[in-house]
């Protein structure tokens, strides 16, 4: 690809505006796993009411091209336009998530605090909220990145160091803070 | 609803695996339990909820437990105790002390221990405990005497990373079922990972019974894929009247909201192929494979379901309490769809074989999607009780409910 063809995708990918009322309408597909406000209903699925926007359509669309995959995800994902995603992604973002911790913050893991904070919300744009997970459900994404199943800049080399042990522990710690998601209607 | 100790969480994730130390009759120093709120608001909202489910005449649901994240039942063969799997890392005990047939206790079992995904719980005639994990098998003898205490007596049947290849987990089709068959050996369901098997893992999965049913010794010796075609079964019980398997099991989604059906299947013998990847569920082709000429015999199912609508739990009925017509009959429970444009599901079928071996199969309990199409529950499981009642797992709801009749 030429720097002019990378250029265009990006100035495209960043015209394209979410309409969280849209995202509203399509999440009718998506409740029965997520919550209509982005409050799991499963444990399977991540809560992903108050996750960045970015970050949303940056899942949906590595599900929808095959980059990340999942037996359901990529299954529900295939058929979404980046406008479709990019309307779903501001439907959850416009909630808020807000954690409630109860154990004392110096026991939070330390490899992950920088980012992810240490009662599971995140700190920076694209990072996800770990707050109220399920234990298994982080335990499955690190290890997916220890694995090379799934990929990102940062989580890749974190997770290639981390044991099975460590990993389970860090799961532990995000998935015992209670999180509430605030919706935005 | 959960009153958690902090103590505990934290003293599980500092300790390495408590196994050996269990084995050889140590103490692992975690003391304390999590017990789940039986009455309160949050009980009377599953009440209220439970108004809307419709039944034959002469039957009565009735909240039993509230169990968070209830999924795949194991009733103690003493009738002490029944255990409850779940998607999560806890296995619940739940015990009617008072014999009023509603639950006065729910904590978790084993709390020493660290489980990932203890979906399976099932028992031996003489009371051994099964426990199948993501990729670990458990065995607790006397399971219904040492529940009392944190510390449980615990072996290991098929050691961690040795049920499947551990290139192979995953979190949605990695929820077991198992069951100690009439031959004394134990029956463990592998859900394959994929919407549709890859053609590059459908060797692989033949090879160690991914997307099958596999079978062992209760000391995990002599494993052997019984059953191979299958998509992702979350339910199986043995017939009494025959000894065969039957098992749900949930088909291919993404063809449409009422293609392929879902199925029920009789084993009439080891070794047969029911189909998976190249049907989608029924005689139902799936698009990935639909030019290939179908390399193996395919044994079709006995029953189709509703599309879509998961066909979970099954047990052979096997008390007196029920009407003549219910005698024998599988009682299954359907899920409900996940992305359907319109829910399905969320109801207890019951599945009856005529003298010529037809299997008819009709919703029994019905009401868990409201008008709104929201759901109000999610059956999962269904399992006999002593006294001919069954009981009916929701992992939505987080409950298990008792059905009668005549009472």
């Amino acid at each position: 690809m030429s720097l002019g063809a990378i250029l265009l995708a990006g100035a495209v990918a960043a015209e394209v505006v979410g309409d969280p009322e849209a995202g509203r309408n399509l999440a009718g597909q998506c409740r029965t796993c997520h919550g209509i406000d982005g409050f799991a209903k499963i444990p399977i699925a991540p809560h992903i009411g108050g996750e960045p926007a970015g970050y949303i359509a940056a899942q949906l669309t590595a599900f929808r091209d095959g980059v990340r995959t999942h037996e359901m995800m990529s299954v529900v994902a295939k058929s979404l336009s980046d406008q479709q995603i990019w309307d779903l992604a501001a439907w959850y973002g416009s909630h808020k998530a807000t954690a409630e911790m109860t154990a004392d913050a110096a026991g939070a893991p330390e490899v992950c605090v920088a980012c992810h904070g240490d009662n599971g919300i995140g700190l920076a744009e694209d990072v996800p909220n770990l707050a109220g997970e399920t234990n298994i459900y982080i335990d499955t994404q690190l290890k997916a990145f220890r694995s090379g199943k799934r990929t990102h800049e940062v989580m890749t080399p974190i997770a290639s160091e981390l044991t099975d042990a460590e990993i389970r522990s860090a799961a532990d710690w995000y998935a015992s803070v209670k999180v509430e998601i605030e919706s935005s209607k | 609803m959960l009153t958690t100790s902090y103590l505990h969480a934290q003293a599980s994730a500092e300790l390495p695996p408590n196994i050996e130390r269990l084995q050889s009759m140590q103490s692992t120093g975690v003391k304390t339990f999590t017990t789940v709120e039986q009455t309160g608001e949050y009980a009377d909202g599953i009440k209220k909820a439970l108004e809307n489910v419709k039944m034959p005449d002469g039957f009565k649901i009735e909240l039993y437990a509230v169990v968070p994240d209830a999924r795949h039942i194991a009733v103690g063969p003493q009738g002490v105790v029944t255990f409850v799997g779940t998607r999560k890392d806890k296995v619940w005990a739940v015990t009617d002390r008072n014999k009023d047939r509603v639950a006065d206790e729910v904590k978790d079992f084993a709390p020493s221990l660290t489980f990932t995904i203890p979906n399976a719980v099932c028992f031996s005639p003489d009371g051994f405990l099964y426990i199948a994990e993501q990729n670990r098998v458990l065995v607790f003898p006397a399971a219904e005497f040492f529940y009392e205490s944190p510390d449980v007596a615990v072996g290991q049947v098929v050691k961690q990373g040795e049920l499947i290849p551990v290139d192979e987990e995953s979190f949605n089709h990695t929820a077991r079922v198992c069951d100690v068959g009439p031959d004394g050996k134990l029956y463990i369901s592998l859900g394959q990972p994929h919407n549709v098997t890859p053609p590059d893992r459908v060797q692989k999965y033949m090879d160690t019974g991914i997307g099958g049913i596999i079978r062992m010794n209760t000391d995990g010796t002599a494993r052997e894929v019984i059953a191979r075609g299958v998509r992702n079964s979350v339910g199986q019980d043995f017939d009494p009247a025959t000894g065969d398997l039957w098992f749900t099991d949930n088909q291919v989604d993404g063809m449409g909201d009422d293609i392929p059906p879902g199925e029920i299947n009789h084993m009439t013998a080891s070794g047969l192929n029911f189909g998976h990847p190249w049907f989608g569920g029924g005689d139902v082709r799936t698009t990935e494979y639909k030019d290939e000429t179908v390399p193996v015999e395919v044994t079709m199912p006995v029953s189709q379901t509703i599309a879509h609508a998961a066909d979970l739990g099954m047990v052979f009925y096997t008390g007196k309490q029920f009407p003549e017509k219910y005698q024998g009959a599988i009682f299954s429970a359907q899920h409900g769809s996940w992305n359907r444009t319109t829910p399905v599901g969320a109801q207890i079928m019951v599945s009856t074989v005529d003298a010529e071996g037809k299997v008819t199969t009709e919703p029994f309990a019905v009401g868990w999607i409201d008008e709104n199409g929201e759901y109000l529950g999610r059956p999962v499981d269904v399992a006999n009780l002593r006294d001919g009642s069954i009981l009916v797992s929701d992992d939505l709801a987080g409950a298990l409910y008792r059905i009668s009749y005549g009472e």
